[in-house]
């Protein structure tokens, strides 16, 4: 089973409509939480080293990521 | 791990806002040098300022306010406990950031920071002196502006590699060694000097809420500026100044009194009575805050339903749009809003330790060097009292220009070591079959610093922490087993907490008073000292073992208050005299004939399906 088919909690999440898989957003993620699946789409890799800063939203060219919300442990 | 061996001038660990000025700085005085930035992530987004900043929360603005007034602010908020010619530096060269900043960001004045019709930059009051020294900006793009600066001098950027060890030869500098989190490649670079820009100790206390990356500072800052600086010799102070912000509670960002207090917004009780004198971030006021818990007065508020409707909105847009950008998320999810007098709970930091806005760190000089030949050290890990992010750019700025002179006359000296041993070394967690998840032994460690450490600090358990951080260090650490290199780096991220856990302890034992309001409260010696006053507690390895030495700080050039205006509270815990029960014969023949006849054997009675 990959990570993408493990149905963990994430709270980034890709618009598939909108992301071209351009890996912008595992690049700058400060946290290196990030990964693109076999599907070619960003998961959460590393979901707990997240400090929901945002820049994964921020930096996606296409407005295809988003912080759904903040981790449910502190929301 | 194949290891690849470089050669350069000048290191830098840390590609935050110290570390990219200071290669900026170096690059600029000598094209020729040749500059790495390590980084444990991409120096676009990392460190402190990756989603923008909102302020430069220390500043001189001719106009407004002068070095000096940087001097006095700072000689009060550490108690006299301060080198007041880094001070005046950090005073003095606090304009030429201002330039620096709009260079870089291609932002005109006004737009960046706020300015007059004379132009001079317009600062607000909020340090307890009568100066206004606090500079708002819209710094939401300047990290990309130092990062994009940074590649355009040619200066060698080895993102998501972090470094794990330094090395010296005859007590000078020597090299530096890391790996690449994703790829594992490995990397040994022989270098007469390293400027230490790692930030502070983000990861030390554990959060409440028990998320390992819900903290205040930025996660990937571990202290390995701190554990790396010892390790090598250098000498630390101020590790008994714990630094415990007051925070948005539970989402732990900056709530943000400096935001709010200029403008006019203030602190309030569960009673809605303001509850200090000030918001600033002293250990004063974190002794108030800790008062009203004590007292039944909590939760407190960040009251700002008073203003007029677009001085919050305004605010709004500020706190929701820089620094921690998710803090509007959090608010609407909560249903919470700006204009209702009880929505933004605060909450005091779990504890860390850092220069920037407390004063714990490496010892430096006006100039940033340490007491290591060869190795320098800027922003969070380098004590400069209450420098904030003004004082990493200014002492990243200096420590690039003096780390390029010094390269320019000391040739990197050869290290010793076989490379091959220290990557097997460094790999071993991989190659384990079982063993410790990373952050069981992170949470483990977290939560003893928490318990043990937090202010009022209690010597006993501060002891018990000693007990622990050795038990750790000798029983757990050599047990953690990871499945990648992204994991990797985090048995050095743990090592280094550790090591600060311990220099705090030993540090907090070692200074026979409290000070710094709650920051240092020690319920052994619940005043201030005047023994201790221009004292710093001074840590250094010497044989192997932590050393701790009481000295004074650079005689002071000027003569302002030493004290902050706040009382220690007398701890009275009178509860009565309790109950007497009757007392039994403390020999009991059914408990010793049961232990001589079983021994230490607990017979088998549970037995399942019954015999």
């Amino acid at each position: 089973m990959t990570k993408t088919e493990v149905r963990e909690y994430q709270w980034i999440k890709p618009d598939k409509e909108k992301c071209i898989s351009c890996g912008q957003c595992v690049n700058f993620c400060p946290r290196d939480v990030l990964r693109l699946g076999e599907d070619g789409f960003p998961y959460m890799k590393y979901r707990d080293d997240c400090w929901y800063c945002d820049v994964c939203t921020y930096i996606c060219p296409k407005d295809a990521l988003h912080l759904e919300e903040i981790p449910y442990l502190i929301k | 791990m194949k290891v690849k061996t470089l050669t350069a001038d000048i290191v830098i660990l840390g590609g935050g806002s110290a570390g990219t000025i200071a290669a900026i700085k170096a690059k600029e005085k000598n094209p020729d040098a040749k500059v790495i930035i390590m980084d444990k992530g991409p120096i676009e987004s990392s460190g402190a300022i990756g989603r923008g900043m909102d302020a430069l929360n220390i500043m001189a603005s001719p106009g407004y306010s002068t070095p000096e007034d940087v001097v006095e602010a700072l000689t009060k908020v550490s108690e006299g406990v301060i080198d007041q010619e880094t001070a005046y530096v950090l005073g003095e060269k606090s304009k030429d950031v201002i330039k620096d900043l709009e260079e870089y960001t291609k932002r005109e004045p006004g737009d960046l920071f706020p300015t007059d019709k004379d132009g001079n930059y317009v600062t607000n009051y909020l340090h307890p002196t009568d100066a206004p020294l606090y500079l708002a900006m819209d710094g939401e793009d300047i990290k990309r502006g130092l990062a994009s600066r940074v590649k355009k001098l040619g200066v060698e950027v080895l993102s998501f590699t972090p470094a794990t060890k330094l090395f010296t030869t005859d007590g000078e500098i020597s090299g530096i060694f890391g790996f690449n989190i994703r790829t594992g490649q490995g990397y040994f670079i022989n270098t007469p000097t390293v400027i230490l820009t790692a930030g502070c100790v983000g990861k030390f206390g554990l959060p409440r809420d028990g998320y390992l990356s819900g903290i205040y500072e930025f996660p990937g800052n571990t202290g390995e500026g701190y554990a790396l600086a010892y390790e090598a010799g250098a000498e630390m102070v101020n590790l008994e100044c714990f630094q415990t912000n007051l925070l948005m509670k539970d989402y732990n960002g900056p709530a943000c009194g400096y935001v709010v207090y200029p403008r006019g917004g203030y602190g309030v009780n569960a009673e809605g009575n303001k509850y200090w004198t000030h918001g600033y971030w002293s250990g004063d006021m974190f002794l108030a805050v800790w008062k009203q818990f004590q007292e039944g007065k909590g939760p407190i508020y960040l009251k700002m339903d008073h203003l007029p409707q677009n001085t919050i909105n305004g605010l709004e847009k500020v706190l929701w749009g820089t620094e921690r950008t998710t803090r509007g998320k959090f608010h609407l999810d909560r249903s919470e809003s700006y204009h209702c007098w009880d929505s933004v709970e605060q909450g005091l930091e779990e504890i860390t330790l850092c220069s920037g806005h407390s004063m714990s760190g490496i010892k430096v000089d006006k100039d940033t060097k340490t007491t290591v030949p060869g190795l320098f050290a800027a922003g969070d890990c380098a004590s400069v009292p209450h420098q904030y992010l003004t004082g990493a750019f200014v002492f990243g700025a200096i420590a690039g220009q003096q780390a390029v002179d010094y390269a320019a006359t000391h040739k990197a000296k050869p290290v010793g070591v076989n490379l091959e041993i220290l990557a097997e070394e460094t790999e071993r967690p991989l190659k384990l079959e079982s063993g410790l998840a990373p952050s069981d032994v992170e949470f483990k460690l977290r939560a003893r610093i928490s318990q043990y450490l937090t202010p009022p600090k209690s010597d006993p358990l501060m002891q018990k922490m000693l007990w622990w951080c050795k038990r750790i260090r000798e029983q757990d650490i050599p047990r953690i087993k990871v499945n990648d290199y992204h994991d990797l780096i985090k048995v050095t991220e743990i090592k280094s907490i550790l090591v600060c856990a311990e220099m705090a302890a030993r540090a907090s034992l070692f200074r026979t008073e409290s000070r710094w309001g709650l920051s240092h409260f020690r319920l052994s010696y619940p005043a201030r000292d005047p023994k201790w006053d221009r004292k710093q507690v001074v840590i250094k390895k010497v044989g192997g073992e932590m050393t701790l030495e009481a000295v004074e700080v650079p005689a002071f050039k000027w003569d302002f208050p030493e004290y902050l205006e706040y009382e220690y509270p007398k701890m009275e815990f009178d509860i009565g005299e309790g109950y007497h029960p009757p007392k039994n014969d403390n020999v009991d023949p059914w408990l010793e004939e049961k232990y001589e006849r079983e021994g230490f054997e607990i017979p088998r009675r549970i037995v399942p399906g019954g015999k």
